[in-house]
Protein backbone atom coordinates (compact mmCIF):
# COMPACT_ATOMS: atom_id res chain seq x y z
CA UNK A 1 0.00 0.00 0.00
CA UNK A 2 0.90 3.34 -0.85
CA UNK A 3 1.74 5.69 2.07
CA UNK A 4 -0.25 8.34 3.07
CA UNK A 5 2.31 10.44 2.55
CA UNK A 6 3.44 9.76 -0.99
CA UNK A 7 3.27 12.58 -3.07
CA UNK A 8 4.19 12.71 -6.88
CA UNK A 9 6.18 15.52 -8.12
CA UNK A 10 3.95 16.58 -10.41
CA UNK A 11 1.56 16.70 -8.35
CA UNK A 12 4.04 18.27 -5.30
CA UNK A 13 4.75 20.95 -7.80
CA UNK A 14 0.97 21.79 -8.01
CA UNK A 15 0.82 22.08 -4.62
CA UNK A 16 2.99 24.30 -4.43
CA UNK A 17 0.83 27.06 -5.89
CA UNK A 18 -2.04 26.19 -3.63
CA UNK A 19 0.20 26.56 -0.94
CA UNK A 20 1.63 30.25 -1.71
CA UNK A 21 -2.15 31.28 -2.19
CA UNK A 22 -3.09 29.93 1.08
CA UNK A 23 -5.49 27.52 -0.41
CA UNK A 24 -4.11 24.26 0.41
CA UNK A 25 -5.51 21.43 2.66
CA UNK A 26 -3.82 20.75 6.01
CA UNK A 27 -3.67 17.10 4.51
CA UNK A 28 -1.88 18.24 1.52
CA UNK A 29 0.21 20.70 3.17
CA UNK A 30 1.42 17.83 5.07
CA UNK A 31 2.07 15.62 2.13
CA UNK A 32 3.74 18.67 0.60
CA UNK A 33 6.04 19.79 3.57
CA UNK A 34 6.94 15.55 3.70
CA UNK A 35 7.92 15.58 0.37
CA UNK A 36 9.81 19.08 0.28
CA UNK A 37 11.75 17.62 2.57
CA UNK A 38 12.94 14.90 0.86
CA UNK A 39 12.74 15.70 -2.63
CA UNK A 40 15.54 18.16 -3.79
CA UNK A 41 13.96 18.62 -7.40
CA UNK A 42 10.68 20.02 -5.89
CA UNK A 43 12.25 22.27 -3.10
CA UNK A 44 14.67 23.78 -5.96
CA UNK A 45 11.30 24.19 -8.14
CA UNK A 46 9.50 25.61 -5.17
CA UNK A 47 12.53 28.34 -4.26
CA UNK A 48 12.98 28.88 -8.19
CA UNK A 49 9.64 29.71 -8.90
CA UNK A 50 9.16 31.96 -5.90
CA UNK A 51 12.35 33.94 -7.24
CA UNK A 52 10.76 34.51 -10.38
CA UNK A 53 7.87 35.63 -9.18
CA UNK A 54 8.93 37.91 -6.99
CA UNK A 55 11.42 39.64 -9.48
CA UNK A 56 8.69 39.61 -12.47
CA UNK A 57 6.69 42.25 -10.68
CA UNK A 58 9.56 44.94 -10.62
CA UNK A 59 8.87 47.52 -13.05
CA UNK A 60 11.66 48.71 -15.49
CA UNK A 61 11.70 49.27 -19.04
CA UNK A 62 14.02 51.39 -21.74
CA UNK A 63 11.46 51.15 -24.52
CA UNK A 64 10.11 53.93 -26.23
CA UNK A 65 7.62 55.46 -28.23
CA UNK A 66 8.99 56.33 -31.90
CA UNK A 67 8.73 59.52 -33.28
CA UNK A 68 5.88 58.66 -35.68
CA UNK A 69 3.87 57.10 -33.22
CA UNK A 70 4.14 59.72 -30.93
CA UNK A 71 3.01 62.32 -33.33
CA UNK A 72 -0.02 59.84 -34.48
CA UNK A 73 -1.01 59.82 -30.98
CA UNK A 74 -1.02 63.77 -30.28
CA UNK A 75 -2.73 64.35 -33.53
CA UNK A 76 -5.59 61.95 -32.75
CA UNK A 77 -5.93 63.62 -29.28
CA UNK A 78 -6.23 66.89 -31.00
CA UNK A 79 -8.65 66.04 -33.82
CA UNK A 80 -10.92 65.35 -31.07
CA UNK A 81 -10.55 68.64 -29.50
CA UNK A 82 -14.44 69.57 -29.64
CA UNK B 1 -5.01 73.53 -24.77
CA UNK B 2 -8.31 71.94 -23.19
CA UNK B 3 -10.06 73.77 -20.39
CA UNK B 4 -8.73 71.46 -17.90
CA UNK B 5 -5.19 72.34 -18.39
CA UNK B 6 -4.43 69.42 -19.90
CA UNK B 7 -2.54 69.05 -23.14
CA UNK B 8 -1.82 66.22 -25.55
CA UNK B 9 1.75 66.84 -26.29
CA UNK B 10 2.92 67.27 -22.80
CA UNK B 11 0.73 63.94 -21.90
CA UNK B 12 2.31 62.04 -24.71
CA UNK B 13 6.20 62.87 -23.92
CA UNK B 14 5.46 62.55 -20.22
CA UNK B 15 3.59 59.56 -19.83
CA UNK B 16 3.77 57.61 -23.50
CA UNK B 17 7.33 55.96 -22.33
CA UNK B 18 5.69 54.35 -19.21
CA UNK B 19 2.99 53.47 -20.66
CA UNK B 20 4.57 51.52 -23.03
CA UNK B 21 6.82 49.80 -20.36
CA UNK B 22 4.16 48.71 -18.64
CA UNK B 23 1.94 47.60 -21.53
CA UNK B 24 4.80 45.33 -22.89
CA UNK B 25 5.81 43.57 -20.00
CA UNK B 26 1.98 42.71 -19.76
CA UNK B 27 1.63 41.40 -23.49
CA UNK B 28 4.73 40.81 -24.66
CA UNK B 29 4.29 42.04 -27.94
CA UNK B 30 5.41 45.83 -28.63
CA UNK B 31 3.26 46.79 -31.50
CA UNK B 32 0.38 45.75 -29.76
CA UNK B 33 1.68 47.31 -26.71
CA UNK B 34 1.72 50.54 -28.75
CA UNK B 35 -2.30 49.86 -29.79
CA UNK B 36 -2.93 49.90 -26.32
CA UNK B 37 -1.21 52.82 -25.17
CA UNK B 38 -2.80 55.05 -28.25
CA UNK B 39 -6.22 53.47 -26.62
CA UNK B 40 -5.57 54.48 -23.48
CA UNK B 41 -4.65 58.10 -24.49
CA UNK B 42 -7.69 58.77 -26.60
CA UNK B 43 -10.65 57.14 -23.81
CA UNK B 44 -8.53 59.01 -21.25
CA UNK B 45 -8.54 62.48 -23.42
CA UNK B 46 -12.69 62.19 -23.44
CA UNK B 47 -12.77 61.56 -20.43
CA UNK B 48 -10.96 63.82 -19.17
CA UNK B 49 -13.46 65.94 -18.20
CA UNK B 50 -14.28 63.56 -15.75
CA UNK B 51 -11.39 63.55 -13.71
CA UNK B 52 -10.96 65.80 -11.16
CA UNK B 53 -8.16 65.47 -9.47
CA UNK B 54 -8.81 63.04 -7.15
CA UNK B 55 -6.24 60.53 -7.92
CA UNK B 56 -3.22 61.67 -9.48
CA UNK B 57 -3.08 62.23 -13.35
CA UNK B 58 -0.31 59.26 -13.60
CA UNK B 59 -2.26 57.01 -11.56
CA UNK B 60 -5.39 57.83 -13.10
CA UNK B 61 -3.64 56.81 -16.63
CA UNK B 62 -2.16 53.66 -15.46
CA UNK B 63 -5.81 52.83 -14.22
CA UNK B 64 -7.48 53.17 -17.90
CA UNK B 65 -4.73 51.06 -19.35
CA UNK B 66 -4.62 48.01 -17.28
CA UNK B 67 -7.98 48.06 -17.85
CA UNK B 68 -7.41 47.92 -21.55
CA UNK B 69 -4.95 45.13 -20.87
CA UNK B 70 -7.33 43.09 -18.84
CA UNK B 71 -10.05 43.84 -21.77
CA UNK B 72 -7.92 42.30 -23.97
CA UNK B 73 -6.88 39.41 -21.76
CA UNK B 74 -10.91 38.71 -21.80
CA UNK B 75 -10.88 39.21 -25.46
CA UNK B 76 -8.27 36.36 -25.79
CA UNK B 77 -9.98 34.02 -23.46
CA UNK B 78 -13.26 33.81 -25.04
CA UNK B 79 -11.48 32.23 -28.34
CA UNK B 80 -12.04 28.79 -28.29
CA UNK B 81 -8.77 27.06 -29.07
CA UNK B 82 -7.84 28.21 -26.24
CA UNK B 83 -8.06 24.78 -23.78
CA UNK B 84 -7.09 22.72 -27.03
CA UNK B 85 -3.56 23.95 -26.01
CA UNK B 86 -0.92 21.11 -25.82
CA UNK B 87 0.75 20.70 -22.40
CA UNK B 88 4.34 21.34 -23.43
CA UNK B 89 5.41 20.26 -19.70
CA UNK B 90 3.74 16.61 -19.95
CA UNK B 91 7.41 15.52 -20.81
CA UNK B 92 9.05 16.85 -17.63
CA UNK B 93 7.93 13.96 -16.06
CA UNK B 94 7.88 10.29 -16.21
CA UNK B 95 5.68 7.86 -16.23
CA UNK B 96 4.94 7.64 -12.02
CA UNK B 97 5.11 11.38 -12.37
CA UNK B 98 8.56 12.18 -11.26
CA UNK B 99 10.77 14.52 -12.48
CA UNK B 100 13.01 13.30 -15.15
CA UNK B 101 16.54 13.16 -14.35
CA UNK B 102 16.92 15.70 -17.39
CA UNK B 103 13.91 17.94 -16.62
CA UNK B 104 14.27 18.09 -12.94
CA UNK B 105 15.36 21.36 -11.87
CA UNK B 106 18.92 21.67 -11.37
CA UNK B 107 20.83 23.63 -9.00
CA UNK B 108 21.36 27.30 -9.98
CA UNK B 109 23.66 28.24 -7.64
CA UNK B 110 23.20 31.95 -7.11
CA UNK B 111 22.26 33.27 -3.87
CA UNK B 112 18.08 33.90 -4.08
CA UNK B 113 18.28 37.06 -1.28
CA UNK B 114 21.20 38.59 -3.59
CA UNK B 115 20.32 41.23 -6.03
CA UNK B 116 20.51 40.20 -9.47
CA UNK B 117 21.87 41.95 -12.85
CA UNK B 118 18.17 43.26 -13.91
CA UNK B 119 18.35 44.32 -17.39
CA UNK B 120 19.37 40.98 -18.30
CA UNK B 121 17.40 39.28 -15.91
CA UNK B 122 14.15 40.73 -17.77
CA UNK B 123 15.30 40.90 -20.91
CA UNK B 124 15.19 36.54 -20.64
CA UNK B 125 12.04 37.13 -18.42
CA UNK B 126 9.99 38.33 -21.54
CA UNK B 127 11.42 36.46 -24.00
CA UNK B 128 9.86 33.41 -21.57
CA UNK B 129 6.82 34.65 -20.63
CA UNK B 130 6.24 35.24 -24.56
CA UNK B 131 6.73 31.81 -25.50
CA UNK B 132 3.93 30.62 -22.57
CA UNK B 133 0.35 30.14 -24.23
CA UNK B 134 -1.48 33.03 -24.61
CA UNK B 135 -4.16 32.13 -21.29
CA UNK B 136 -1.19 31.11 -19.61
CA UNK B 137 0.53 34.22 -19.93
CA UNK B 138 -3.14 36.16 -19.18
CA UNK B 139 -3.43 34.05 -15.88
CA UNK B 140 0.40 34.66 -15.15
CA UNK B 141 0.29 38.49 -15.44
CA UNK B 142 -3.13 38.87 -13.52
CA UNK B 143 -2.13 36.41 -10.75
CA UNK B 144 1.87 37.80 -10.08
CA UNK B 145 1.99 41.47 -11.75
CA UNK B 146 -1.66 42.79 -10.92
CA UNK B 147 -2.11 40.49 -7.78
CA UNK B 148 -6.04 39.72 -8.65
CA UNK B 149 -7.18 36.87 -7.09
CA UNK B 150 -7.66 33.73 -7.78
CA UNK B 151 -11.22 33.92 -7.99
CA UNK B 152 -11.26 37.46 -9.82
CA UNK B 153 -9.20 35.60 -12.77
CA UNK B 154 -11.96 32.84 -13.38
CA UNK B 155 -14.12 35.33 -13.30
CA UNK B 156 -12.63 37.60 -15.70
CA UNK B 157 -11.31 35.17 -18.07
CA UNK B 158 -14.39 32.94 -17.65
CA UNK B 159 -12.10 29.32 -16.05
CA UNK B 160 -13.12 27.20 -13.74
CA UNK B 161 -10.77 26.90 -10.84
CA UNK B 162 -9.02 23.79 -12.00
CA UNK B 163 -8.37 25.33 -14.96
CA UNK B 164 -7.16 28.00 -13.24
CA UNK B 165 -4.72 26.10 -10.90
CA UNK B 166 -3.54 23.87 -14.03
CA UNK B 167 -2.16 27.13 -16.04
CA UNK B 168 -1.04 28.53 -13.06
CA UNK B 169 1.34 25.21 -12.95
CA UNK B 170 2.12 24.55 -15.81
CA UNK B 171 3.12 28.51 -16.81
CA UNK B 172 5.63 28.32 -13.56
CA UNK B 173 6.88 24.65 -15.11
CA UNK B 174 7.52 26.54 -18.85
CA UNK B 175 8.95 29.93 -16.96
CA UNK B 176 11.52 28.06 -14.76
CA UNK B 177 13.23 25.57 -17.15
CA UNK B 178 13.15 28.48 -19.77
CA UNK B 179 14.87 31.18 -16.96
CA UNK B 180 17.45 27.95 -16.59
CA UNK B 181 18.26 27.21 -19.91
CA UNK B 182 18.70 31.03 -20.66
CA UNK B 183 19.54 32.75 -17.77
CA UNK B 184 21.32 30.45 -15.23
CA UNK B 185 24.62 30.11 -15.54
CA UNK B 186 25.10 26.72 -15.10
Amino acid sequence: MKSLFSLSCKTATYLVSLKEAGKISWMDALRLRYHLAICTFCKRFEQQTSFIIKHAKHEHGEERLSDNVKTKIIQELNTLEG
Amino acid sequence: MSKTGLNANEWVEKYGDLLLNYTIKRVNDRLLAEDIVQETFLSAWKSRDTYKSEASEKTWLFAICKNKIIDYFRKKSTQPVQFAEVDTTAGYFNDAEHWTNSDGPKDWAIQFQQPIERKEFYGILGMCQKKLQQLQQSVFVMKYLEDFSAEDICKELNLTSSNYWVLIHRAKLQLRKCMELNWVRL
